[in-house]
């Protein structure tokens, strides 16, 4: 078995199938169309969270097959890095299905969860996908830190270093990460919480710039996680792959970050299904993932909180989880922002949708990560809640769920409400959520206890038993 | 002048062409077309036109997806180049193109399906369209423009750190005499109107249809 895998990757990509970029789109749109259609994979948009393990396994069948066929798209050397289904099947079989994340008494063990399993989920939060000024960052990252039933940080994204844009590549780009990575490591020591991991800060853009904001001091640590990312669809470089050769060299957490988008490459909700599956793939053999975040979005709204975005978030961990060791997270995008009700009930949709199929939970990135400073701990805080009331859900009564929030906001995908920023919503003074925000917090919180999801005991039974 | 039951039928036959990818039967249907008495110019405005304006904004809606836009650029483009520009040349001397375009993901930035989109978009309606690619420095914006005798210089961006390209880009072809040479336009999810306006591009494109009406109206052309 090989074991310095990324040798023979720089290797293969030196040497692979040489491809103009466009004619790899266009070879892998077509074979993802004949794969949808072999494997009889058919989305019903009345049935977001579906119950059947055949076209689960189906769906991870044709994912490998993609991946296997293509095989991945290195932009820098134009060629193709190919791996065979031997080699495929065993490193995948090979990956970690669990991992620890942070130390002392902060840390948590984020698992491989398996279909309607009863493991709790891991909470992610933080600025995901939503901008920050550098005025409201720090308030904002304290907001999540503190949410009790927030196990994780992110440390999200300012485009601003001392009021001038960040150039990638130039010193202002090193500034401002290494400045992003503190802030969020004080709004942890701040929460009271300095062990809790921190998943990524997101301003650089350059490999120099992510290295840039490990600091075991005042910055990311080796118990903390930095993203690499792909290229949509099925592609990387070799700026990101350096990445996963300095952070495996310093026993960092990778994340395996993909960002498909349904009505692009793969084509409606069935086909980038597909194209996800390949990708988690791409994570585990290209980047020796610690743990995968699926931020797939609709490409006209920018979320995935649509019918198709829940169905393909579903489908494509049921299939991991069925036939992979690997630890899944989602990553819950909205049309609508902080301040409204309709925020809560899409974040609720993705959190039971995510842990019905077997993923951990990450969000919110709200607004479509169009309007800054729109975003908030409290919503973190209710995906936890629905997500740890979910446990012990059969698929069919979460879908039964996921079809009741879509009706408080599925309407609203074409003119969507932005919500508040996150001076309007919080005590800037004591970081704690205003009269108004909670108001339309405890409103949905009563509607979905109404609708029989336990809010209160949920949590509950996660940390006590 | 060509009937409208002509016209109609044309368009709904090739609209199933489209939609299947058959750049065969494409060009043997625009063949055709040119045979029976439409000039390369009637049989583009009149026919491949308004399909191309109802597939962008079937694609807008998401009723299609991007391969279904993908294959239908694929049948125009193959029209274009093996039945319509070659008959063009035969009668005028000149190309088809509307003008030249420079497009590019701006520096820092890799996302590209969104400046694809435009691309493909400004491409099939008849724009001659340079792609340079992502990560696109401003410098290497211009001289491209400069090199391909552009009409317009296209900027996209999905990252807002990618942004002050496009103003440095603007302040860059005025430091070199050269603003009034090119007209620029702007987009990607986070530009806005009043940020092109700031940096003084002179257009922005919401999305690939937006874009194309904008570039036509940059060549002064009804959008």
């Amino acid at each position: 078995m090989q074991t310095n895998w990324l040798v023979e990757i720089v290797k293969r990509s030196e040497n692979g199938p040489f491809m103009k970029e466009p004619d790899f789109e266009m070879a892998l749109a077509k074979r993802t169309a004949e794969l949808v259609r072999e494997y009889g994979l058919k989305f019903d948009p009345q049935v977001p969270i579906p119950s059947d393990d055949d076209m689960a396994d189906r769906l991870y069948q044709a994912g490998l097959d993609l991946f296997v066929e293509m095989g991945v798209y290195n932009q820098t050397t134009e060629r193709c890095i190919k791996f065979t289904r031997d080699e495929t099947e065993e490193i995948v079989g090979t990956a970690l299905n669990a991992v620890v994340l942070g130390t002392g008494k902060d840390a948590v063990v984020m698992r491989h969860r398996g279909v309607e399993s009863d493991i709790p989920c891991v909470v992610h939060s933080g600025p995901t996908g939503t901008p920050c000024t550098e005025r409201y960052h720090p308030l904002i990252l304290l907001s999540c830190a503190q949410e009790p039933l927030v196990d994780c940080l992110g440390a999200g994204s300012v485009s601003t270093y001392m009021g001038q844009a960040i150039i990638p590549g130039s010193p202002t780009e090193i500034l401002g990460a290494r400045r992003d990575a503190a802030v969020a490591r004080e709004a942890v020591r701040k929460a009271g919480r300095p062990g809790m991991h921190i998943n990524d800060v997101a301003v650089p853009l350059t490999c120099a710039g992510k290295m840039a904001a490990i600091d075991q001091d005042s910055g990311l640590r080796t118990s903390d996680a930095v993203l690499v990312s792909q290229m949509v669809e099925l592609k990387t470089d070799y700026d990101q792959l350096s990445r996963v050769a300095h952070l495996k060299s310093v026993g960092m957490h990778i994340v395996d970050l993909m960002t498909p988008l349904i009505g692009g490459l793969g084509g409606g909700a069935e086909g980038t299904a597909v194209v996800t599956i390949a990708c988690h793939i791409l994570g585990v053999v290209l980047y020796s993932a610690s743990y995968h975040m699926m931020s797939h979005t609709h490409l006209r709204w920018v979320n995935n909180t649509d019918r198709m975005g829940l169905w393909m978030q579903s489908m494509v961990a049921q299939a991991l989880s069925r036939n992979t060791p690997i630890v899944l997270l989602n990553d819950i995008y909205t049309v609508s922002g902080p301040g409204t009700a309709e925020l809560l009930w899409e974040v609720a949709a993705g959190a039971v949708t995510g842990t019905v199929s077997g993923m951990n939970q990450q969000g919110a990135g709200t607004t479509g990560g169009f309007n800054a400073d729109h975003t908030t701990g409290l919503e973190a805080r209710f995906i936890a809640e629905v997500a740890h009331a979910s446990l012990g859900l059969t698929r069919e009564e979460a879908n039964g769920y996921a079809l009741e929030f879509l009706k408080h906001y599925e309407d609203t995908f074409d003119n969507p409400n932005r919500g508040y920023p996150f001076p309007e919503l919080y005590d800037e003074e004591t970081v704690e959520p205003k009269e108004q925000w909670l108001e339309i917090y405890h409103e949905v919180r009563d509607a979905i206890i109404a609708l029989g999801l336990d809010l209160d005991g949920g949590w509950r039974k996660v940390r006590h038993g | 002048m060509p009937d409208e039951k002509r016209e109609e039928a044309l368009r709904k036959e090739l609209d199933q062409v489209l939609a299947a990818g058959d750049t065969e039967k494409g060009t043997q249907i625009a063949r055709q077309a040119l045979e029976s008495g439409l000039t390369p110019t009637e049989f583009f405005v009149g026919i491949i036109q308004p399909l191309l304006y109802d597939v962008g904004k079937r694609f807008e809606r998401l009723e299609i997806f991007l391969p279904d836009l993908m294959k239908a650029a694929k049948v125009i483009q193959t029209m274009q180049r093996e039945v319509l520009e070659p008959a063009i040349l035969a009668e005028s001397g000149e190309g088809s193109e509307l003008g030249t375009v420079v497009i590019g993901t701006c520096q820092g930035d890799i996302h590209d399906i969104g400046k694809n989109m435009v691309a493909l978009m400004l491409q099939v309606n008849g724009f001659r369209v340079i792609d340079l690619g992502t990560d696109v420095s401003p410098q290497n914006f211009i001289d491209a423009a400069r090199k391909e005798e552009a009409d317009i210089i296209g900027m996209s961006s999905l990252l807002t750190p990618s942004m002050p390209y496009m103003g440095d880009l603007i302040k860059r072809l005025e430091g070199l005499g050269l603003r009034e040479q090119y007209k620029v336009i702007v987009g990607g999810a986070p530009v806005t109107e009043a940020y092109a306006e700031r940096i003084g591009a002179d257009a922005y494109g919401a999305d690939a249809v937006h874009a194309v009406q904008m570039c036509r109206q940059l060549i002064g052309l009804e959008g």
